[in-house]
């Protein structure tokens, strides 16, 4: 609800100001230029399109989007779409005739963006998108893609699984759904990593179990009676999952402590890793995803260039800093 | 006399409500947002009530007629994965001309079981809501279609005429078109005389369930037609497109004035009540109102309209034989007071 009068003033000042230091530093290097950069974006306005308001993941996301808004001075007015596309095509077109200076976009399927990003790019308005990409018509029209790389992931767990068992043993596979783009690129990530290390790991099975904790369940039980003391390690493609298989392990009653590894930074893999039961896991963390989307979005507004894909840090939970992290969800 | 000038006055500002209405978000809006009083809002903002707008037309008839159809929302979605997933098939323009056609068919579906099998339009339509919901959730296995051909629809939100697109266009001819029918053709006057009393439409010689049948099936046209600008603008058929439309339809036919009891309406009305709704909607976007907090203002406003709809027009709803009674005694048929 601000006055924007206000803020046309104060931009303007900051714009004279920015200039005025622009003419002073010329010559003063790297950081001094980047300071009246972030000048120049003050007061300009960028409308986010998000997926939800309310929502475990989104809700964090475009907390941090506000934030990295605020802290370059920036306006950030929030739509959402209710994660109705159809509803978000309406909203990108409503944000092309505010003629903001930027606009993010949480797409939620391949083509309903398209109308509205071929008229954003006639006004020369820059959109970046946040956690999904969309189709390919309509990635070529976005400058940059801001979320989590789930084929690093499925590496990153193959790292974390030779480290654990020294780069030797048997393992299991607890994939997601067959087909669902997550389970593709942590599968392939995973396999092409061990791949390209000469892992010797051997991969005694691979279950699809659908990202569901009863699934996996039900799959690590029969894994366990098949398999037993082979299974050393087992690479989960989500906490949930990964859940899953220890409830089976300790129904089992086997003597062996296999190294678990799972996805997402779910709180309760926290907790299996202080207690020992789980050796890691990969935080995506949406409130990061917000901040660094905006920033990146800032940095095309500046006309810097930026990478067609900025990954999300994917950090990684063990014992060792598992008090040092909070649960993404 | 001063208390009629009162009545008067009020009866006026009532009438005008919706202009009222979008003078406020006009005047509001401005003082928040920069800019937002201008061409391009208006164009956005009518752009935008088109989809919403064509579900709200077709649904207008059917509440003058006394009946109500919950079943656009689903024709809404069929008729969009129809037309995308023809496009390959059969070509753009057919496949939008089959979208157009499914939605004539489901409601003639509708029509049959309400006018043959004598069951209310409510549970009629309720049961065509779920069931063509499910099927397109079915046949499309829950997945939106893309289109094969993407760049097809997109200059249906193109620019046109400065306010207008090509699709908003379409839409207020339509309610133009729709006003004119009801309005000056005596078909379009027997309408409110059928939601008035059927049974006293039908012993004056009007043919009810013809014209019920009728509305079913302009409903089904129209929401088919909103799909069918839905999907072509977005290149995709949605199968749950229509879920989320059906309650944004109702609120704006209400907030134009027309009557769930029936007798009463217009399209004119309607074409109001969509854009103020659209106009508010988005002036709430702007001003950073969560979607959840939007639907609160909505509804009181819903009532505050009704209300006070209700307080001016007194106990008595104008039905078609006041209506005609005040045709008869005034000289020129433009005395009669209805909704414009």
């Amino acid at each position: 609800m601000t006055i924007r009068r206000n803020i046309v003033v104060a931009a303007s000042a900051a714009a004279a100001l920015a200039l005025a230091l622009a003419g002073c530093s010329s010559g003063g290097g790297g950081a001094a230029s980047a300071d009246g950069d972030t000048g120049s974006v003050e007061g300009k306005e960028i409308c986010y399109i998000t997926a939800a308001n309310s929502h475990p993941y989104v809700t964090p996301a475009n907390e941090g989007a506000q934030a990295a808004a605020d802290a370059a001075g920036v306006k950030l007015t929030i739509v959402s779409e209710e994660f109705s596309p159809q509803t978000g095509a309406e909203q990108l077109d409503s944000c092309v005739a505010r003629g903001v200076d930027g606009i993010l976009l949480w797409p939620l399927d391949d083509n309903s963006y398209l109308p509205g990003l071929l008229k954003a790019e006639q006004e020369g308005i820059p959109v970046v998108a946040i956690d999904t990409t969309t189709g390919e018509d309509s990635m070529a029209l976005i400058e940059s893609f801001v979320g989590a790389d789930k084929y690093d992931q499925g590496k990153i767990s193959a790292q974390q699984l030779e480290k654990a068992l020294g780069g030797e043993g048997g393992i299991v596979i607890i994939a997601g759904q067959a087909g669902n783009g997550t389970e593709i690129a942590r599968t392939g990530g995973f396999m092409d990593e061990l791949e390209a290390s000469g892992s010797k790991l051997e991969v005694l099975a691979t279950v699809n179990a659908d990202f569901d904790q009863q699934k996996a369940l039900v799959a690590s039980r029969d894994l366990l009676t098949k398999f037993g003391d082979q299974i050393k390690g087992v690479y989960a493609e989500d906490d949930t999952m990964a859940k899953g298989f220890q409830q089976a392990l300790a129904e089992s009653g086997l003597a062996i402590t296999p190294f678990i590894v799972g996805i997402n930074g779910e709180k309760g893999a926290f907790e299996s890793i202080k207690a020992g039961t789980q050796y890691s896991t990969i935080i995506q963390p949406p409130f990061r995803n917000g901040e660094l989307a905006i920033e990146t979005l800032i940095a095309v507004m500046k006309g810097e260039t930026v990478d067609e894909m900025v990954p999300l840090e994917n950090t990684v939970v063990d014992a060792e800093n598992v008090d040092d992290n909070e649960p993404a969800m | 006399m001063r208390r009629l000038d009162l009545r008067a006055t009020g009866r006026t500002a009532v009438r005008y409500r919706l202009l009222v209405l979008l003078v406020i978000v006009a005047i509001f809006g401005s003082i928040t947002i920069v800019d937002f009083f201008s061409v391009d809002t208006l164009q956005s903002v009518l752009n935008r009530a088109t989809v919403v707008g064509f579900l709200a037309l077709g649904l207008t008839p059917v509440l003058i007629a006394g009946q109500i159809d919950l079943s656009i929302g689903s024709i809404l979605s069929m008729a969009g994965i129809t037309t995308i997933a023809l496009q390959p098939v059969i070509g753009n323009v057919p496949a939008a001309l089959a979208g157009l056609g499914v939605g004539v068919l489901i409601g003639a579906v509708n029509a049959a079981i309400v006018v043959v099998f004598k069951i209310s339009s409510l549970v009629a339509t309720l049961a065509t809501l779920l069931i063509f919901a499910s099927l397109a959730l079915l046949l499309t296995d829950s997945q939106p279609v893309s289109s094969t051909d993407p760049i097809f629809g997109i200059p249906l939100t193109g620019d046109l005429l400065a306010v207008f697109t090509p699709r908003s266009a379409l839409f207020v001819a339509a309610a133009i078109l729709m006003f004119v029918w009801l309005r000056f053709t005596p078909s379009g006057r027997n309408l409110y005389a059928v939601g008035s009393n059927a049974a006293a439409a039908k012993s004056a010689g009007i043919r009810s369930n013809a014209y019920i049948v009728a509305t079913f099936l302009i409903s089904g046209l129209f929401a088919g037609a909103a799909g069918v600008l839905q999907s072509l603008s977005t290149a995709t058929g949605s199968p749950v497109a229509g879920a989320v439309m059906l309650i944004p339809a109702i609120t704006a036919v209400v907030i134009g004035g027309t009557r769930l009891e029936g007798g009463r309406g217009s399209s004119l009305a309607t074409l109001g009540g969509v854009v103020a709704l659209g106009a508010l909607t988005m002036m709430f976007e702007f001003n950073g109102v969560p979607a959840y907090t939007q639907a609160i203002y909505t509804g009181v406003l819903l009532i505050v309209l009704i209300t006070l709809d209700r307080l001016v027009s007194g106990d008595g709803r104008p039905t078609s034989r006041t209506l005609r009674r005040a045709r008869v005694e005034s000289p020129t048929p433009r005395g009669i007071q209805e909704e414009a």
